[in-house]
């Protein structure tokens, strides 16, 4: 059974890993004009930005980026049942997740099954092609198999099976946006803290993914708070290991001082792996403290209302974060808390004069 | 002993590479010879030939994601393991061999 989970998160993951640069060029692209839409007061009469009178090249600017978001769902179902299946899932996966993007209006809201159609689609028509493959077929007619037989009959019950659920999941994924938009106070801290917890307890991790994952999708959903969280709570732990190896540097070894250099490097540019290092040869200290850190810096970013369009943290996407100010306190204050957090710790948990090895 | 490995991490920036390098380290004290294939998100690097492969006693997977081409491992034995115990346990990774 665990084993059977296991594959299944390795296929998602497959989708996943080739669906971020689609997430990336499309929010980044999207978010500049928008931003150039609003520099330049090109703004409609509801106060929502109107790009008709910007200039041609911001104009097109925003079509490739909408044009690389659409391609997300038909790409993520796509690689999730070629994880799956090899190349003949490629089609089924592709057409059902393209199916899922198609617009669904709900109540007055457009909207689409979206990631969570893809996500489903993409294992179904993984499923499908695994069994076609498994025909017992006579050796003359294989040939057509992977030509004509495994694409009519895997795109048609995935098309079918797509059509009739693009409508209930499209009235969950406004359910869920309701949801997200409608959490005040109490339970938005809540999710943050939980996002900024999963995000630094594997570094880098399928738990880190899982909660990433979620922010880069909502972004697609135009709920940019999500990733704003996760943004800031991603570099923390870098950023504040390495802090701690500079303003107390007699509780780390040569070494330590040197990954702590290597790991801030890693925190400006967004990589939460920098961690690794010191967690990897300290687990019980290093990762509650990493997660304290960034469970402070997700909890300021979604108070203080911050949004990212990019699928990725750090200080280095600040130029597509919303509440640019607010993302700058909670990076430096979850650094902060972190850089101190593992310093008294380690003041009150190891004998003095002793800094603990690390396995590199 | 000659062996073959691929790491690969969903993201393909930072884990598929420190779990190559951290392969590439023990085997190296551990004295065999190793070829790691990375197929992070610039695609395969350090690409396994077919003689690589026919030639290596055993592959290492080291991959949370489906293996590109994994055609080309059909016959060699192989140990399939997270990224995560290649970052964090190479050594019990080569026990196993």
């Amino acid at each position: 059974m665990s084993e059977i989970l296991q594959k299944h998160k390795q296929y998602l993951l497959t989708g996943v890993s080739h669906v971020i640069p689609f997430i990336a060029c499309g929010g980044i692209l999207i978010a500049l004009s928008l931003a150039y839409a609003f520099q330049f007061h090109y703004v409609g009469a509801d106060g929502a930005p109107d790009l008709t009178r910007a200039p041609l090249f911001v104009r097109d600017m925003m079509t490739i980026g909408t044009k690389a978001f659409e391609l997300f769902p038909a790409v993520l179902a796509g690689f999730i049942s070629y994880g799956m299946a090899g190349k003949p899932g490629l089609l089924p996966g592709f057409v059902g997740g393209f199916i899922a993007s198609m617009p669904q209006v709900v109540g007055n809201k457009n909207t689409s099954a979206g990631f969570l159609g893809a996500l489903i689609i993409g294992l179904i028509a993984g499923h499908i092609v695994n069994l076609l493959k498994k025909l017992p077929v006579p050796k003359m007619f294989r040939p057509v198999m992977p030509i004509i037989i495994i694409p009519i009959f895997s795109a048609l019950p995935v098309g079918l099976i797509m059509l009739t659920l693009n409508m209930p999941l499209a009235q969950i994924m406004v359910g869920m946006g309701h949801f997200l938009q409608n959490l005040q106070g109490g339970s938005q801290i809540v999710l943050a803290m939980v996002l900024g917890a999963m995000i630094a307890f594997d570094m880098g991790g399928p738990v880190n993914k899982a909660a990433f994952f979620f922010g880069a999708a909502m972004i697609q959903q135009h709920n940019y708070a999500i990733m704003g969280a996760c943004a800031a709570a991603i570099c923390t732990p870098p950023l504040g290991m390495g802090l701690a190896t500079v303003i107390s540097r007699k509780r780390w070894t040569e070494e330590q001082r040197e990954l702590g250099m290597a790991a801030m490097g890693m925190g400006l540019i967004g990589i939460t792996e920098g961690a690794i290092p010191f967690a990897a040869g300290d687990p019980f200290r290093v990762i509650p403290t990493i997660m304290f850190g960034s469970m402070i810096a997700s909890t300021i970013a979604m108070l203080g209302g911050v949004g990212n369009h990019a699928p990725h943290g750090g200080p280095i996407v600040l130029p597509v974060v919303d509440g640019r100010l607010m993302y700058i306190v909670a990076i430096v204050a979850g650094t902060v808390a972190t850089a101190i957090t593992i310093n008294l710790v380690k003041k009150f948990t190891e004998k003095p004069g002793i800094a603990q090895g690390v396995n590199t | 002993m000659k062996i073959v490995a691929v790491t690969a991490c969903p993201t393909g920036i930072a884990h598929t590479y420190m779990a190559a390098e951290q392969l590439e380290k023990t085997a190296k004290k551990l004295g065999h010879t190793i070829k790691v294939e990375t197929q992070g998100a610039m695609g395969i690097e350090n690409k396994l030939s077919e003689s690589d492969i026919s030639n290596a006693a055993v592959a290492i997977m080291a991959v949370d994601i489906a293996v590109e081409e994994s055609e080309r491992f059909e016959q060699i034995r192989k140990i399939k393991v997270s990224v995560q115990s290649a970052l964090k346990n190479p050594e019990a990774i080569f026990a196993q061999i």
